[in-house]
């Protein structure tokens, strides 16, 4: 298979992780739209690279949050960009309306974490495991453990079941 | 709400995610391509323009500096090029550092870190450039007056009229400036103490 074919069903298949990614590193649609290419463009530099990971996903989380990142301090060099308003998908498509409001605090609630905090809560979310959480953040167990329970304190007060 | 409910809400939400695929093979590849072009664009070219004026400022005063025919004004026209020649070289190291992070080699830890660290170097070179920015319009005043007009305007009330409006504006625009550079440097040092901490 060609890489560019392999790359296009790589993205394609983890479209939902970059996407979930991007909401809660920006503040708004626009720059939604810059990280998300930014965010490809990056796994397309380091594609090659993905074969020493056992697992897709961790190089797809370890490279967006690091895009992630290294976003935070040039989001005022913006420039051209492609548009792509209508392919950018919803958090909350759900038609419980009590569950959707839910999505959208815990969503908010995250959002408002420290960079640190939030990057372990959202691997942690994602179903990630304490070892792939080590591998992706470069904390050890302990230091995730306490983080997360932590954390756990911060959001447990503000989102209520 | 427990750490588990939170993880069942989020997989709800992920599920509701994945039915609503999007992306196509064209727009992937379009978003890698352009994205090369306005890197280049968003980046270089400001910098390069800025580069370039700054570039232009020291050829005018290098070839006219015999110009300067009072030691007052050949230590203005001296100042001038030296910060006319900092200026962009501050410019292009902190570009040089914000396009330094390993995305595919760091792991999180490591790119907070870089971040952080970067963070405070780009605001102390903001500061300095500031600071230089402030002696520049102190002295390319008097040399480029001298230069382009022939006039030696220490020795006219205009310079000072220039320097009684120039400098509030500049001390208010500093306060303004360094207000929000404590502000980003404290959140930058919390960050550090708090990887260093675990």
């Amino acid at each position: 298979m060609a890489a560019e074919e392999e790359f296009i069903n790589t993205v394609k298949a983890n479209e939902g992780i970059i996407y979930k990614i991007v909401r809660l590193y920006t503040f708004n649609r626009e720059d939604e739209q810059d990280l998300y290419q930014e965010i490809v463009y990056q796994l397309w530099k380091s594609f090659k690279s993905f074969k020493n990971y056992s697992k897709i996903s961790t190089w797809i989380y370890k490279i967006a949050l690091n895009t992630s990142i290294s976003h935070l301090r040039k989001e005022k060099r913006r420039g051209r960009k492609i548009t792509f308003e209508d392919l950018i998908l919803q958090t909350t498509e759900h038609e419980d309306r009590e569950k959707k409001e839910k999505i959208e605090t815990l969503y908010s609630e995250i959002k408002k974490l420290n960079p640190i905090d939030k990057g372990i809560m959202l691997l942690y979310l994602e179903g990630n495991n304490y070892e792939e959480l080590a591998t992706i953040t470069g904390f050890t167990y302990s230091n995730i453990a306490t983080r997360l329970s932590r954390i756990k304190q911060k959001l447990t007060l503000k989102i209520k079941i | 709400m427990e750490l588990e409910e939170m993880r069942d809400l989020w997989l709800v939400m992920s599920s509701d995610i994945e039915r609503q695929k999007k992306l196509t093979g064209s727009l992937i590849l379009k978003m890698t391509r352009t994205n090369f072009r306005n890197r280049l664009s968003n980046i270089l070219i400001p910098e390069l323009a800025g580069a370039f004026v700054c570039l232009a400022g020291i050829g005018f005063t290098v070839i006219r500096f015999q110009g300067l025919d009072t030691w007052y004004l050949q230590v203005c026209g001296l100042f001038t090029l030296v910060i006319l020649i900092w200026l962009p070289f501050l410019s292009i190291k902190s570009i040089v550092r914000l396009q330094s992070v390993n995305i595919s080699g760091n792991n999180y830890k490591q790119s907070l870190e870089q971040f952080a660290r970067g963070k405070i170097q780009f605001l102390k070179i903001q500061k300095w450039s500031f600071y230089l920015g402030a002696i520049l319009l102190l002295v390319i005043l008097p040399v480029f007056g001298k230069l382009i007009s022939g006039r030696n305007l220490f020795q006219t009330t205009s310079l000072w009229m220039w320097y009684v409006v120039a400098y509030p504006i500049f001390y208010g625009l500093s306060r303004w400036v360094f207000r929000s550079y404590s502000k980003a440097v404290l959140e930058a040092e919390n960050l550090l103490k708090d990887l260093d901490d675990h």
